[in-house]
């Protein structure tokens, strides 16, 4: 099946700050598709660009086949899209921004908006200047799901909100990926991620780490600890790729990619190895190995009182 | 029966349904018969990728655990209890191993181990009585 979403080698720099460099993804149709990365890693910057509101330096962009540099207005017709800050006609009230947009879409708009409306529990008559944060973020997503879009677009969609507009927002997009259309989201709440996401891309200063299936992901890493018997055993060799390690005494924990399992248990007959336990990691924990800076910590360097 | 996930405890997310499932059949809060919740309907309930939970849902299909009923959905297979009671003690066991490689690391002698057992057991009798 043809991506829904698709960027090519998508370059951005702002004056010296590099916000995208060479980032390549694609979003096959019915999946949800979770942007992972810190505050500043791009994440926002690729969302503007592939609805056509900022320009590539080089590389392209396209949503729904069209391309976004020439038909960025229609991709945002199309489209559902909630920005990271909200702009809505402040004046309006619930039921007169709902009028507003019908305007702009078909007939089924004004229904399926006062729908979505009544299920949040939306006050009709107030003005937006009076809603709270999650009221007004509720609103946003009602108009941008009411013309029942087949790709739903959301920017850090849960961020700043209390935990039950949350979980409302996750059970809208899960509700919407059920229905069988393409939710793209950016967000640093890992949590929400580890529940909610098909496919996981981990964006770390403009430059794309892993795009993955979650289930994927998670079965390919592990977390493991390795306890020698001594403190002059060398540490074993492990198999797999390390993506963090840490030290500390007597001990190693790593977090490990693509390992096999017999060659972890046969790790435990190594001389000198006293006990080795593999584990599971969160996203979260997979997360930081990922975009840890340094990678490998010596904590036993760091330390003080101990002197070889 | 409720449903209730962790995401981050280490155990995929649609083995924790499976297991939430297959115990609930076990301990009889599911019969035979019995519909198990849509996948849209749970995957909103847990607000989880729905499919995760259709993965779930497959899996115990193939145990033999949920039948799909004409028209109605997933129904609780006949014969599923006594399938469940089996699972179940597999599940029981595979921790139990676990603990005990840990108590082995731990340089617990046997002894040790089965007088902790026992303890845990009285105490767990006094509480229920």
């Amino acid at each position: 099946m043809a991506p829904v979403i698709r960027l090519d080698k998508v370059s951005k720099r702002f004056g010296r700050e590099v916000a995208l460099d060479q980032v390549s993804l694609e979003v096959p149709p019915g999946v949800v598709f979770a942007l992972l990365g810190e505050n500043g890693a791009g994440k926002t910057t690729a969302i503007r660009i592939l609805l056509g509101l900022a320009e590539p330096d080089s590389g392209s962009a396209e949503v729904l086949g069209l391309p976004s540099a020439v038909k960025g207005l229609e991709i945002r017709h199309r489209v559902g899209y909630v920005p990271e800050r909200l702009s809505l006609y402040d004046w309006m009230t619930v039921r007169e921004i709902g009028w507003f947009t019908a305007g702009f879409y078909g007939n089924g708009f004004l229904p399926e908006y006062q729908r979505l409306a009544s299920q949040f529990g939306l006050p009709d008559g107030k003005k937006i200047k009076g809603l709270s944060k999650g009221m007004r973020a509720k609103v946003a997503l009602s108009l941008a799901m009411a013309h029942q879009p087949e790709v739903l677009v959301l920017d850090e969609p849960t961020s700043g909100l209390d935990a039950l507009v949350r979980r409302e927002f996750l059970e809208s997009m899960v509700d919407r990926a059920a229905a069988g259309q393409t939710v793209f989201l950016s967000s640093h709440q890992i949590g929400d991620v580890e529940r909610v996401a098909d496919i996981v891309a981990i964006l770390c200063k403009g430059r794309l780490l892993v795009v993955e299936r979650l289930d994927e992901l998670k079965a390919r890493v592990r977390q493991v600890t390795v306890t020698l018997a001594d403190e002059t055993a060398p540490f074993p060799e492990l198999p797999g790729t390390i993506l963090f390690e840490r030290r500390r005494g007597r001990q190693w924990q790593a977090l490990v990619r693509d390992a096999e399992a017999e060659g972890l248990a046969s790790l435990g007959g190594v001389a000198g190895v006293q006990a080795i336990e593999a584990r599971t990691p969160s996203l979260e924990e997979i997360f930081v190995a990922y975009i840890q800076p340094g990678r490998n910590t010596d904590l036993t360097r760091e330390g003080a009182g101990r002197h070889d | 029966m409720f449903f209730d996930v962790d995401p981050s405890n280490g155990v995929p997310l649609y083995e924790q349904v499976v297991r939430q499932v297959v115990y609930a059949v076990a301990a009889e809060s599911l019969n035979a018969g019995d519909l198990v919740p849509s996948v849209r309907e749970l995957a909103r309930e847990l607000a989880i990728n729905p499919n995760t939970v259709s993965r779930a849902y497959r899996q115990l299909q193939d145990d033999g655990v949920l039948e799909s009923v004409r028209g109605t959905g997933l129904a609780v297979a006949a014969g599923a209890m006594a399938r469940c009671r089996e699972a179940r003690v597999k599940l029981l066991q595979a921790r139990l191993q676990q603990v005990l490689i840990e108590a082995q690391q731990s340089r617990l002698d046997p002894g040790e181990l089965r007088g902790l057992v026992e303890s845990e057991l009285a105490g767990m009798n006094r509480r229920e009585v």
